[in-house]
């Protein structure tokens, strides 16, 4: 339920455009399983109680009583909007930590840096050294 | 001299080591006083809290360095009347692993402060840290930013300011062979940044038997008395964190601490030490960044992280502004907006450049133990650094306008999300709020001062931890000021010096 309500808040926030795909043509929900698994408890506090808030707080930007969710692609659009340049701190705060993740899965998919015409990122090797120095992979 | 060894996580049996001097931290301060003690003939122990990665290990998107390299996964922020993110590393090497690389001298004028404002006579004088800057310039082979692999944005910054009749130059770094990948910030996987995880750490285990010890976070000190002999943790796996062997290392000489800015205080509360001055007098240069919109490619993913610096108002303004380029992933959240504005926004990636004012603060805050054993940062900029701040981002805005910029994207709430050329004023009523800048801090200081006062001091001109035998404090805790300047070649040459004097006044074993 957390991932569902994590990925529908970064799709919101990062929808597609007629130039860029946006987070609704990627693979986000495998992306942000992943995140939410490897993350410390702050970050995944923060991802996750980010999220909430994103689908409780249009009664406060859109005026709309129904949780993100449930609104209009529109609505729902002007709801994110809104939240990112909310005159209250917090809910811009918020709205930073969404942006902040969604980012990070955005901007390194390929979908998005082929069309401008960026360099792909090869795949992060997670390793470390054990004694020898040697590369040790998670496990 | 045996050869000496790494190790890495290990679920058990506990471990039980013995040295000269224990060095916690191997960032550009620990490795730094490392070296110089291995060199010296002295056994040292460096116990570092996060993993050892070397160039294949390093991650390349903001995903993996997050994960891998930043402290906690970049959460640690400091929290006053808004909330700034507080950008560290936890690897071997520490922080300048993924820093931009930039190296500055000490400024005369630093010193002079040390010496007559805080009362620590010419323990820092000119000419002794001259020649340490000497000799970690060679080492680490620090040259002037190979101008073909700069970048555009950076050599906008460079015209732009000059049209503008500053001051301003290509940035010293400890670089060699950079080919311009825009990894700094990751990691240069390429090897051309030269850090100590590099260097100066394998020289000690291979050439002075000195043994490093990774994922090795230190709970506390051990004391005889008012003696640190050692410390002693428990060792971490930096995957899963789950919880490894305990260590207990025993220093014969002294233990020298060099956990950061956010993490020396913290661990000498948590080791019993009661000064009035601990966890106090947290300074920072915070800063943030002005973004141009051009016609023509500025391409931030090329070129040098940060490659053009101004110091041309760094004593009249305090502020130093720098180019620095994000990846796309940390521009993402940077750009104002959300739903189809901010994936607009995000198409002319390409053609933006991104430059920084880095305000010298007079700002004030403070670092603690949490009750969970965490780290409590309390700091807010003032009304006068954000002056400079909204002084900094005028002129930074004025010199994209200069270079043909169409607009900028100044991302402070209160001013329009777009301002063309003919609105340059606006930024006269930017508002003096934290709450409406993008602050990010990344330079630290302070926590566990060095001085002259007891009251405001936690070592004294003697450079021991006052009321304690033995333990040091050898990294950014330790500087009383703010320098105006990038301040990684600072912070090594004060635990280059500290090493020394350790050095020289007995004999090794």
């Amino acid at each position: 339920m957390w991932t569902y309500l994590v990925v529908s808040a970064l799709k919101t926030t990062f929808p597609s455009t007629a130039q860029l795909p946006g987070l609704d043509q990627l693979d986000t929900t495998r992306h942000v399983r992943t995140i939410l698994a490897q993350s410390n408890w702050t970050m995944w506090a923060g991802t996750v109680g980010s999220a909430l808030a994103f689908h409780l707080l249009p009664i406060a930007t859109v005026y709309w009583p129904l949780p993100a969710l449930f609104l209009p692609a529109q609505v729902r659009d002007r709801h994110a909007q809104r939240m990112a340049t909310h005159p209250w701190y917090g809910v811009r705060m918020i709205m930073m930590m969404i942006k902040t993740i969604g980012g990070l899965v955005w901007g390194a998919a390929p979908q998005v840096r082929t069309p401008l015409a960026m360099p792909l990122y090869p795949a992060d090797p997670g390793t470390h050294r054990d004694d020898a120095m040697q590369p040790v992979r998670p496990g | 001299m045996p050869q000496g060894q790494h190790l890495g996580f290990r679920p058990g049996p506990d471990l039980e080591l013995s040295c000269d001097y224990l060095v916690i931290g191997s960032g550009a301060g620990g490795a730094s006083a490392a070296i110089v003690l291995a060199r010296a003939g002295y056994s040292v122990v460096v116990a570092e809290a996060g993993p050892w990665r070397q160039p294949e290990d390093y991650p390349s998107s903001m995903h993996g360095t997050m994960r891998d390299m930043f402290a906690d996964w970049g959460t640690l922020v400091a929290t006053g009347d808004s909330i700034i993110p507080v950008v560290q590393a936890r690897v071997v090497g520490g922080t300048p692993v993924i820093n931009s690389a930039i190296v500055v001298r000490t400024p005369a004028d630093v010193l002079q402060s040390w010496r007559e404002d805080h009362g620590m006579g010419d323990v820092f004088s000119e000419e002794a840290m001259g020649r340490i800057h000497d000799r970690v310039e060679r080492e680490l082979q620090i040259q002037t930013t190979d101008w073909a692999i700069a970048g555009p944005s950076a050599d906008t910054m460079l015209q732009g300011l000059r049209r503008l009749g500053k001051q301003v130059h290509p940035i010293d770094r400890n670089v060699a062979g950079c080919k311009g990948a825009m990894q700094c910030l990751q990691g240069c996987k390429n090897r051309s940044k030269q850090t100590a995880n590099l260097l100066w750490l394998p020289e000690l285990i291979a050439q002075h038997g000195g043994t490093v010890l990774s994922c090795a976070p230190v709970h506390k000190i051990l004391w005889q008395g008012d003696t640190a002999v050692g410390a002693q943790g428990r060792m971490r796996e930096p995957t899963t964190r789950r919880a490894g062997a305990p260590f207990r290392i025993q220093a014969r000489r002294g233990v020298l601490v060099a956990a950061s800015a956010t993490g020396t205080a913290p661990l000498l509360q948590r080791s019993g030490v009661q000064l009035p001055a601990l966890g106090r007098f947290f300074r920072g240069h915070p800063g943030a960044g002005i973004v141009g919109v051009y016609d023509q490619p500025k391409d931030m993913h090329v070129g040098a992280s940060q490659a053009t610096a101004s110091v041309h108002h760094r004593l009249d303004h305090g502020i130093k502004l720098e180019s620095l380029s994000l990846p796309l992933e940390l521009f993402a959240a940077r750009v104002s907006g959300a739903g189809q504005s901010l994936i607009t926004k995000l198409g002319d990636y390409r053609r933006c450049a991104m430059w920084v004012t880095a305000v010298r603060a007079e700002a004030e805050g403070t670092v603690r133990q949490t009750w969970w054993g965490g780290t409590a940062v309390t700091y807010a900029p003032t009304r006068k650094d954000l002056e400079r701040l909204r002084f900094g981002s005028k002129l930074l805005a004025q010199a994209h306008f200069e270079m043909g910029a169409r607009k900028v994207w100044p991302g402070v709430v209160g001013l329009p999300t777009e301002i063309g050329p003919d609105q340059l004023d606006a930024f006269d009523s930017a508002p003096l709020s934290n709450r409406s800048w993008t602050w990010v801090l990344s330079h630290l200081f302070g926590g566990a001062v060095m001085g002259g006062d007891p009251q405001r001091s936690v070592v004294g001109p003697d450079l021991v931890v006052r009321g304690k035998k033995q333990l040091h404090v050898v990294d950014a805790a330790l500087l009383p000021t703010t320098l105006g300047v990038n301040p990684q070649h600072t912070i090594m040459a004060v635990a280059a010096l500290i090493a020394e004097r350790l050095a020289n006044s007995s004999p090794s074993s």
